[in-house]
């Protein structure tokens, strides 16, 4: 147990100082992000690519076999540290891409991994997930989508919804039902789907959280079979073990996983260090801010009410525990006082808490407005929080398994 | 500007750490199992365990090595309180390692610091500062030999016999005192800016053992009740399987989970960096003295009529969630004080 101050060399500081801040100055600067919020892309291409004609990308992509300089835990944490604090929130699909690389470096061909390494390294590769159909999110073995083989290849044929970033990525990872014989897990297959190729069709779908995301259709899409990941009908396997690591996505503890466990240690403490690394402390700064500066009509600031600092003393205490308790609770919690507390902070400032950003009068550039928008969103996507209570109920605390769990 | 410090967030605990716990664990285990908390009702304190576990050292371990002491650190003393709270000991543990600390910190006479290592006598705090004519409920102030509080700006100290306990909730060794002028026994151990000071960081000590003793009992509830669910059927299926049952267990493992980490935190600012410590002593109080309350609460829910009744073992988690927590006040002064300490104009230490 140790909580100390981690002593930082004067390179690093120099590091921090003199090519991480001005990168980011540059690569995410406030005109880039307010253009990311006004399309709500979930990532900027421009800005990985720069990062990986640093090298900054290697640590999180590549598994040292080739030549790609990569950054030292402590450096990682820092470039990690800059992005969070700017535009976490912001890059979804990262935690998507992150999680494809993994699944790739562990199941895929010799041929795949060649091909597309490289350029997952260098930033200009990224891929997104397509499990989620119209019909099935949750119970996520329940798809539809059929991929039958042909030769070297497989033409798979249905409809894949909520894979943010598709327009912008090269490749979905798909899963895709490939044997009607078998149970519904053992009759899955993993392939990685080329999004540029003919039969796959990309459309958008506008999120309350001001993120857009997709429907992905594929239409007599044909795929090689170098492009499977892992065996033939046992991408359950597959796809169930990358969305363990998808459970944890959304505060971003998982988006190294695999990788180098040594690596993500130090990442998650020194980035869990930094008070910012996620989007509750963003959000309850933001309301800080509006509380020192929003006087009442008698000339006093709000944040001079002791009404006002009990109410921001329990939302803070909220954003600690959703910062510090570990996995597997973390993302719940997480989740649910996010929902709440941004909830209560919009509600404390009243009135002018409902303008848009960017209008007449907007509190704290309306990260608030944003925010309860955007918190709706964290306890459904990579699994509803409602699951994950099951899982844990089930797996962590040994609690009799529910009347509708999967039956294996 | 980038800010630049970083801290390191270990939450781990060493080999030696883990072995203290679960030493304690089973001692307390085997020591004080349910039927010798309630053996000890309604007072709620046992001597014979008392002076075994003081003469296993339990109190010596935590005063410096100077007095003779074995110079645990916070964190070991935390780790402590958690399996205290979790078995519920009738004894005063948390208050009689304070108030110990506290008077071996301003120099107390040796005679009674050394007597107080060895078990011959407990001492407990006061919790709240005395202002003349003003009694109030002390922890374990019915057996407590030695009563430490502050008035004014005066650290006293009052021995002799104990006044009688008063029936309360918790079932804990409660009694009415004043330290003020009013006490002839009284004698003054420290005073000015010193004593202040001495006594905050002692009631910061005892709210942060006490968060960890709450995380204790929020996971015992929390247990019990896991237990219940998975062994009682209705409608042909474990009342478990009920999502409104398994979901909240949920939601209070995750409470724990929380509670844990922020006491043993706070446990380690006032070991290591005590100026930064008052923030994470008041979040780890008030988070895990909620846990605690909604562990002991659901958990009377889950076990049903049973849990209602004072058979059942629920009941008596239930009475120290809040029993014990409450004596030192109202948990929104806490988080009004928090709110002061994060947004006030000028922040208090």
């Amino acid at each position: 147990m140790d909580f100390g101050i981690v002593e930082l060399a004067p390179d690093v500081i120099a590091f921090w100082d003199t090519e991480v801040v001005p990168f980011m100055e540059e690569f995410l600067s406030d005109e880039v992000l307010e253009q990311e919020r006004h399309h709500g892309n979930g990532f900027v291409p421009e800005y990985r690519r720069a990062l990986g004609a640093k090298g900054w990308l290697a640590n999180a992509t590549s598994n040292g076999d080739d030549d790609t300089v990569g950054l030292d835990p402590l450096r990682a944490a820092i470039v990690a540290a800059e992005e969070s604090r700017r535009a976490r929130s912001l890059f979804p699909v990262l935690g998507s891409n992150d999680l494809v690389t993994t699944v790739v470096n562990q199941f895929g061909s010799a041929e795949l991994r060649e091909h597309i390494g490289p350029g997952l390294r260098r930033g200009d590769i990224h891929c997104c997930l397509g499990y989620t159909e119209p019909d099935c999110g949750s119970d996520a073995a329940a798809i539809r989508t059929r991929a039958i083989r042909d030769g070297d290849e497989w033409v798979i044929n249905g409809q894949k919804m909520f894979s943010t970033g598709a327009h912008l990525c090269q490749y979905v990872m798909v899963t895709a039902r490939t044997n009607p014989d078998a149970s519904k897990h053992q009759s899955i297959t993993v392939l990685l789907v080329p999004l540029e190729h003919p039969g796959v069709e990309v459309q958008g779908i506008a999120t309350l959280g001001g993120e857009r995301t997709n429907f992905v259709y594929l239409d007599e899409a044909r795929v090689a079979d170098e492009y499977r990941l892992g065996p033939v009908d046992q991408g359950w396997q597959v796809a169930s073990g990358s969305l363990a690591a998808e459970h944890g996505m959304s505060d971003g503890s998982a988006t190294h996983s695999d990788v180098d466990q040594t690596t993500v240690d130090v990442i998650e403490a020194l980035g869990r260090s930094l008070s910012w690394r996620d989007e509750f402390p963003v959000v309850l700064a933001a309301a800080e801010r509006w509380a020192r500066n929003a006087q009442r009509r008698d000339r006093s600031y709000e944040i001079d009410d002791p009404a006002v600092r009990l109410r921001l003393a329990r939302i803070a205490l909220d954003c600690e525990v959703a910062r510090i308790t570990p996995d597997p609770y973390g993302r719940v919690v997480a989740s649910d006082l996010l929902i709440r507390g941004t909830d209560e902070l919009l509600a404390m400032i009243g009135a002018a808490g409902v303008v848009t950003a960017g209008e007449d009068g907007a509190v704290a550039d309306g990260v608030l407005e944003w925010a309860h928008r955007f918190a709706q969103g964290t306890s459904i996507y990579g699994g509803t929080t409602d699951i994950q209570r099951n899982l844990i109920a089930e797996h962590v605390l040994g609690l009799p398994r529910h009347r509708g769990a999967l039956k294996r | 500007m980038s800010p630049r410090v970083i801290r390191r967030q270990d939450y781990s605990l060493s080999e030696e750490q883990l072995q203290l716990s679960k030493v304690f664990a089973s001692l307390f285990e085997r020591e004080s199992p349910s039927v010798r908390v309630r053996a000890a009702e309604p007072v709620g304190f046992d001597a014979d365990l008392w002076q075994q576990l003081t003469g296993a050292g339990v109190i010596s371990m935590a005063l410096p090595e100077a007095v003779g002491g074995d110079d645990a650190t916070l964190v070991d003393l935390a780790l402590v309180a958690e399996e205290f709270g979790r078995s519920m000991a009738p004894v005063p543990l948390i208050d009689a390692m304070t108030a110990a600390r506290l008077l071996a910190a301003v120099g107390a006479p040796e005679g009674v610091v050394r007597a107080l290592a060895a078990g011959t006598k407990t001492a407990t705090i006061a919790l709240h500062p005395f202002h003349a004519r003003e009694r109030q409920l002390i922890s374990s102030g019915a057996m407590a030999d030695i009563v430490v509080g502050l008035d004014g700006d005066a650290l006293v100290m009052s021995e002799g016999p104990p006044p009688a306990a008063v029936a309360n909730l918790a079932c804990a060794p409660l009694a009415w005192r004043d330290l003020s002028t009013n006490d002839h026994t009284r004698s003054i151990v420290a005073e000015g800016l010193a004593a202040e000071l001495a006594f905050a960081h002692a009631v910061l000590e005892w709210k942060a053992l006490m968060a960890a003793a709450q995380t204790g009992i929020a996971n015992g509830a929390r247990i019990l009740a896991s237990e219940y669910v998975t062994e009682r059927h209705a409608f042909g299926v474990p009342i478990g399987t009920f999502q409104a049952i398994s979901h909240p267990i949920v939601d209070i493992a995750a409470g724990v989970e929380g509670a844990r980490r922020l006491a043993l935190r706070a446990a380690w600012f006032l070991e290591h960096e005590p100026e930064c410590a008052l923030g994470d002593v008041l979040m780890a109080f008030v988070a895990a003295s909620d846990v605690a309350n909604r562990a002991a609460s659901f958990g009377i829910h889950a076990l049903g009529g049973l849990g209602f009744t004072l058979e059942s073992d629920m009941q008596l988690y239930f009475r120290r969630a809040r029993g014990w927590t409450l004596l030192a006040g109202d948990p929104q002064a806490d988080l009004q004080q928090l709110g002061d300490h994060l947004y006030g104009p000028e922040p208090t230490h």
